[in-house]
Formats: C-alpha cells, structure tokens, sequence
C-alpha cells in the first residue's frame, strides 16, 4: 500500500468529497457520478501499486468511504463499481492480450448460463504499445515496485476517460431517438425535474408538435422550473398541481419521468410523486416510459418497500414554522424519494438503447462485476 | 335599497373590461404590427384605418360577449397571442374582405384559425368552468347575493355544504325582504325574482350540485304554495321549509352519518383523509368525544391546501396527527387502516365526484387494500352519470391566492403566471370511479356505490 505524501493527498480530496456528500452539498445522479470519476481519476493517477489487487482495494477502500457518506447517492457506489470493471478489463486485455467473459468465481449461476457467448459491449482497447510489451506487465516486481503501475495507468486513465464521456454525453445519446418516440400531437405528463427528460422532450421539439402537463410535484415544485425551461424552448405546456393528475390522466397519451436510481429487479427509486403517476397511469393503461442513463443501473434490491430506504427532506416546506401552533403537535413527513415496482414501468430509455424492466438484471451483470456488488 | 345596490355596482363594470383589456391589447397590437408588414392594395389608408379601427373594436367586444358565455375565451386569447401573425393576419384578411360582415363573423374567423393553431392539450381543457370576474349585474340582486358571489368568487366560502347553507340562508332574506307587485301571485312571481340571483350566483363562480338540488327545491316549494295565503304568511313558511331543509338533509344527515361512521372507527386505528370535509370532520371529533383511541393522517394538495384547517381542529381536540403532501402518500398508505373522503356529489353510476386528488387517494388505498369510506348526505345526490373528471370541472383562478407554496421557495422562482406556450391550469374536482370505493355512508345507510342510484328509491320518491 502506499504510504507516503500522495496517499495523503489523495485523502484529502476524498475526504472532501466524502464531507461534500454528507453535508449535501452535492446532490443528483449525474453532479455525484461527475465528481465521483474526478476524485477517483485524482485516486489512480497519484496512487501506487505494484499488482491489480492493491489497486482494486485502494479503490474499494474509497468507494467504501464515499457510499458511507451518503448512501442514499446510488450513483457514487455506482461510478466507483465501473471504474473497477473498466480496470479488470484493461487489465485483463494488457495481461492476455483479449478480452476474457468471465469472472473470477468458479460458482455455477444462471446469470453466467446466460450470458456464455455473449460479447462484452466495452470496446476492445487499440493499444499498440501495449500489445507490444505486454509481455512486459511485471507484477511485484522487487527491483522496480512502480514498473506495473507506469505501465497500467495510462491505459486505465484512457478507460476512465471512457467512463467520463459516457457521463458527459448521457443526456445527447437519450434524446437521439426522442422523434420516434414522441409523435404529433401527443400529449405527454412529466412530473419534477429530470434534465434527462428535459433534454429528451427538447430534442423532439423540432421534430414534432406535442403538449407536455407537468405537474408541480409538491414540496419541491421541480414541476415550475420544467415548466418554464419547456416553455421557454417553444413546447405547449401547461402547468397543473398533483391533485390533478387522475383526473388528467384520462387524456394523456403517455407518461415520461427521470429516475434517480434504477434497482437490480428494474424497479426505481424516483421523485415523490411517480409512484402516484405510475399508478394512475396503470389504471388507465397508460405506457411508463423512463428515461435514465446507464451510470443509474444499481445492483441492490428494495424487495420489502423498505421505508427508510426513501430518503428524508426538511419538512418545514410541507407545514413550515408559520403555522407555529401546529409545528410541534403534528408528525410531518416528507419523503423524497418514492420507490416504484417494475410492473408498473413500460420502458427504459437509456443511453445504451431502450430496455424493459425485465432485462435490467442483465445490463447490471454486463455493466459491474460480480464481486463488486459489495463495496 | 336596490338604488344603493346599482350604484356599487357600477363600479364593477369597468373592472371586467380592464382585467380583459390585456389579453384583447396583445392582440391588437400583433395586428397593428402585421398591417406593417404585408404589403396591403388598400386605397385609401384613413378609409382602411377606420375600417379596421371599426373591426377591432367589434372584434373587442364580441370577444367580451364571448368570453363571458364561453370559458374558451381567454384559453383562446392566450392562444392567440401564442401564435400573433396568423390570427391577426386573418383579422387583417377578414377587414379586406367586408369591413360591414355581422358582429360575430370576424371573432369567429379568429376562432377558427385560432382554434386550429392552439395546440391539442389546450382544447380538451376549454370546456372547463374558468373563473370569471364578477360581471356586472342585470336586473336588481340583492345586496346579500351580492354579498355571497363576493364571498364565493373569492373561495372564502368552500365546500358543498357550507356553499348550500350559505346560499339558502342568503335566500332567506330575500325572500323576507320580498314584495309581491301588485296583480301578481307570490308563487309564480317569486320565481322570476329569484332568476337572476341564481345567475349573479352562478357568474360569482359555477353552481356546486347541492346548490342545485337545494335550489331545485325550493323552486318547487314556492310554486306549489297556497294563493290564499297572507303575503307574510306565505313567506314565513317559504323560509320555515328552507330551515327544514337545512335541518333534515344537511344538520340531521350529519348526525347520522356521523353516527354511523363512528362505529367504523375502532381503537387503534389510523384514519387517513384527504383535504377537509365537513362530514369526516364530524365524524373524527364525535368518535375523539366518545372516547376512541385513534390517530389520523390528513393528507393535503394544491391549489387549496384545505388539509390545514382540518389539522388545527384536530389537534385543537389532541387528536394524534400526521400531516403529509399528496405525493408523499405512497409511503404511509401500508400504516393506514381506513381512508374517509368527503364528497361534493354522487352520481347514478357510483361515481364520487369530489376534490381534486381524491381519485389519486382512493386509487393507492385500493392498491393497498385499505377500505375506502366515502361519507356523503343523500341531498348530494345528483342523476347524471360522469364517465371522467373531463365532463365537468372548475378551475380554480391561476396565482397564489391561497397561499398555497410554502415559504421556503421564494415567490419568483415559482411559475405564477401564464406565458408564452405555457398555461397554468388547477382544476378544482376529479372524478373517482366506483371500483376505488368500498362503501358511501349516508344517512339512509350505508350502501355500496353499485347502489347508489337507488338512494331516490331508499328516500321514498321517484325524483330527489
């Protein structure tokens, strides 16, 4: 392990990130997964290591930090298990020279049944000094502990690169195929504020003549700045508060909302209010459509709606102090995130293509490895 | 009296044409901007202005006439300023083509081009009741009618019940302070009097179902009553059957029901309402008076935030209470026992049309198998059937007048107002279907809502 002047560099800026996240100063899927990737490319570029399990634990040892600071940020575990999986490939790829689909259990399961044969979509990596001295990736070595390190980690910050643009680029790839999936005067609910569902509505725009009903998803009224950003981009749309929805609902033709986290059985965890969405949409067999990226795919489960899974907001913007006699009489609740089963979700779009629920469970397997699941 | 009750409302006039002057300037002046720009064969330009000046002002006040009948009006004067050159160069080309058409015509040419330019989403939404200014009054109102359409456009008066009370009582004065003209019976003409009240009181904001039937009632009453009666005599009982009204279907009907719903209530149970009913309100403090041991969740919405009220009563009492916004409720739901709603009306097919959100609640309780009780009087009742909360709405003024948001998000980063391509809608009910409903507590009992067109049969008369 290492242990001079950089680690302690390196804890800093994790500790930073980990205080940031605790305190929330950051919040959202994509702002975490940004500074996640930042922090932990500052991680790898400093770090020392002289074979692949130092450095996977290293990085471990982080991602352990900062998913304790906020467990409720799914993406931060996420990004942190991405990074691992684009390691072992390169790592696999400059030590053998192709891309190995396996992992290192020898367990049977069905998943490995299924996915036998079936290409890893990561891009193989052209590196030709690579392919060259591959012969040359010295592990422990004793007279020059760093020769492994130096000549891993350009590969490795290529692949966090990698990892990078896809975050930077997520919200382009959805909305590619916004005009197929939007058509002529449809009218369309959207509730909170989702910039991937934004910036999906946004690239139809030009294409197509739709309205969109936002609902003002009270308490934090994501719904007024939608409305207005959709508005201002030359989309009908009209305003309404959440008692409102059932009664619309009979009009809408489809259902459009972000997510915050998608879960390993292809449930989600999303703003308050699409569980309520999803449910009158269900009763009026109305389509679910969810658009999300991929850094959203979480392996962990909510199998028993567990209720502290939610998470918790200031509850004086549901009955605030100016209702002094009230305050300390009345138990406030304000959750801010709803779960929502599978069943009741049509689609995902993701900025890999478009997938149902029920194929989540693969993404995830393709996406992380298996012995990341447990940071 | 009625000299005093003119004058003030004279003043109202010029406050209706003022608060529908800027959407008829947006499009006057997109049309001014749009004679600039096409090149025009016009003759001779003062003749052409005239003409089009002559145009505008028809066009200004047949869109005033149209605004007032149909609710469409400024949805489409929205519309219309959405989309400025089309319409205005239609008013432009319905000035070419006669400038002496009939009033109605050149409106209508921009209605129909408007009509196809405004998008889809915003013409399912026209036959909305809108909130409307006070107009002014036609004929002599009654300075307490007068009063009560303050009162009701102004929501300071809310729910079906209390509008009812509000609107019988009202007519009791006017009915005391009444006098037959000579050659004339008080029956018939009593009635015509009463006419354009009811109509001041429908422009103050549409009539809820209740003051329907009240209203229905008492209409009966009074061309049923004796000729040969005393004038005074007469009006004494007129106003005795309207407090009979009151006290058997509304006063009485409360106890029962208050009554009956009680017995629902066991210790330990978690009682789930949505906004503030009168009747459920009832019926949680009698079960609190009797000794029950229970808690309640009120669950709460925009546009009224009604919930509030319900809260300082019950806690008021030392009722256990949860307090929680509409969205949130998919969290609690597995911790309630039974939900207890309100109802503004009841329809033949079962339905229960009531506050804006109620379907949501009834919907998720459903899901979560959780009994729905809907606690509702029979003069509510109501003999049409709705499909879905499309056929008939009211929408509830755009703005903050109910001191709806909560502080901690500052006023201007609230969308508030209507612009460009955006409208802002709160409708005010929704309809909730007979399969959400477990049962509808009435004072004739408690009834399934597949029974509910038989409450006419229960009461013992072929019409309500």
């Amino acid at each position: 392990m290492a242990t001079d002047s950089s680690s302690v560099a390196n804890q800093r800026v994790v500790d930073t990130l980990a205080a940031r996240l605790r305190r929330r100063q950051v919040v959202g899927s994509r702002e975490t997964a940004l500074e996640t990737v930042l922090v932990l490319r500052q991680v790898i570029s400093k770090a020392r290591f002289s074979n692949i399990d130092q450095l996977v634990e290293i990085i471990r040892s982080v991602g352990r930090k900062l998913v304790e600071a906020q467990p409720k940020e799914h993406t931060v575990g996420n990004t942190v298990r991405k990074v691992l999986h684009h390691i072992r490939e390169e790592y696999h790829t400059a030590s053998k020279g192709t891309a190995v689909v396996s992992t290192s259990k020898d367990t049977l399961s069905i998943a490995k049944f299924v996915l036998q044969g079936q290409p890893r979509k990561q891009n193989v990596p052209q590196k030709t000094t690579l392919n060259e001295s591959h012969d040359m990736l010295k592990e422990n070595d004793a007279d020059d502990p760093d020769a492994f390190a130096r000549t891993l980690k350009p590969v490795l910050m290529e692949a966090i690169q990698d990892v990078l643009d896809e975050l930077e680029t997520v919200h382009d790839n959805i909305s590619k195929n916004a005009k197929d999936h939007i058509h002529s005067d449809e009218i369309i609910l959207t509730i909170g504020k989702s910039s991937t569902v934004e910036a999906f509505l946004k690239a139809a725009a030009p294409y197509r003549k739709y309205t969109v009903i936002v609902a003002d998803t009270a308490p934090s009224y994501g719904g007024h700045d939608m409305a207005q950003s959709l508005s201002s981009a030359g989309i009908s749309t009209v305003l309404v508060p959440d008692s409102s929805i059932y009664a619309l609902m009979s009009r809408i033709n489809k259902v459009m909302i972000g997510a915050h986290a998608i879960l390993a059985n292809g449930g989600m965890f999303a703003i308050t209010g699409s569980l309520l969405v999803a449910t009158a949409a269900r009763a009026h067999s109305t389509p679910v459509v969810v658009c999300a990226g991929q850094f959203k795919l979480t392996p962990q489960w909510n199998l028993y709606h567990e209720y502290g899974a939610l998470d918790f907001a200031d509850p004086s913007s549901v009955l605030g102090f100016e209702e002094g006699n009230l305050v300390d009489k009345v138990d406030v609740v304000n959750p801010f995130y709803d779960y929502v089963r599978p069943e009741l979700i049509d689609a995902f779009i993701t900025n890999d293509g478009d997938h149902p629920p029920s194929s989540v469970y693969r993404l995830i397997k393709e996406a992380y490895d298996d012995e990341d699941y447990e940071l | 009296m009625s000299a005093t009750a003119t004058i003030t409302m004279s003043a109202l006039p010029s406050k209706s044409t003022i608060k529908l002057a800027p959407a008829q300037s947006h499009a006057e002046a997109s049309s001014s901007q749009a004679q600039n720009q096409p090149p025009k064969s016009q003759k001779q330009m003062t003749k052409a202005e005239r003409r089009e000046q002559q145009e505008r002002q028809r066009a200004a006040k047949a869109a005033t006439k149209a605004a007032g009948p149909q609710p469409s009006g400024s949805n489409q004067n929205s519309a219309q300023v959405k989309k400025g050159a089309p319409p205005a160069a239609s008013t432009s080309a319905s000035v070419k083509k006669g400038g002496k058409g009939p009033d109605g015509k050149p409106t209508k040419d921009t209605k129909e081009t408007t009509s196809d330019d405004s998008a889809r989403g915003l013409r399912i939404f026209s036959h909305f009741g809108l909130p409307k200014p006070p107009g002014p009054s036609k004929g002599d109102i009654h300075p307490a009618i007068i009063r009560l359409g303050l009162q009701f456009s102004e929501f300071k008066i809310v729910g079906a019940n209390a509008r009812c009370i509000a609107t019988l009582t009202a007519f009791k004065t006017v009915i005391q302070d009444y006098v037959t003209p000579p050659n004339n019976t008080l029956s018939r003409h009593l009635l015509t009097h009463l006419s354009p009240q009811i109509t001041h009181l429908v422009s103050a904001r549409p009539m809820s179902v209740t003051m329907g039937n009240a209203i229905r009632e008492l209409k009966l009453e009074i061309s049923g009553s004796d000729i040969d009666l005393p004038e005074q005599d007469a009006k004494n009982l007129l106003c005795q059957k309207i407090d009979d009204y009151i006290s058997e279907r509304i006063t009485i009907a409360d106890q029962v029901i208050q009554e009956t719903a009680g017995t629902k209530i066991k210790d330990g149970d978690v009682i789930l309402t949505y906004a503030r009913s009168s009747v459920v309100e009832q019926v949680l403090v009698g079960a609190w008076d009797d000794g029950k041991q229970f808690s309640v969740v009120v669950v709460d919405s925009r546009p009224m935030l009604e919930g509030k009220k319900l809260l300082s009563v019950l806690c008021a009492m030392g009722i256990p209470c949860t307090y929680l916004l509409l969205p949130s409720i998919g969290s609690v739901i597995t911790e309630v026992s039974t939900v207890l709603v309100g109802a503004h009306s009841l329809h033949s097919n079962g339905a229960v049309f009531s506050r804006a959100g109620t379907a949501l609640v009834a919907m998720m309780a459903k899901q979560h198998s959780v009994p729905v009780v809907v606690c509702c009087e029979t003069y509510k009742f109501a003999e049409t059937i709705q499909l879905d909360s499309f056929t008939k709405n009211e929408l509830a003024p755009a703005g903050d007048i109910f001191s709806s948001f909560p502080l901690t998000r500052s006023k201007d980063t609230l969308t508030l107002n209507k612009q460009l391509n955006l409208e802002i809608l709160n409708p005010l009910y929704d309809l909730t279907p007979p399969s959400s409903i477990t049962a509808v507590v009435t004072e004739v009992g408690v009834i399934p809502p597949s029974s509910i067109s038989s409450i006419p049969l229960a009461l013992g008369r072929t019409t309500l």
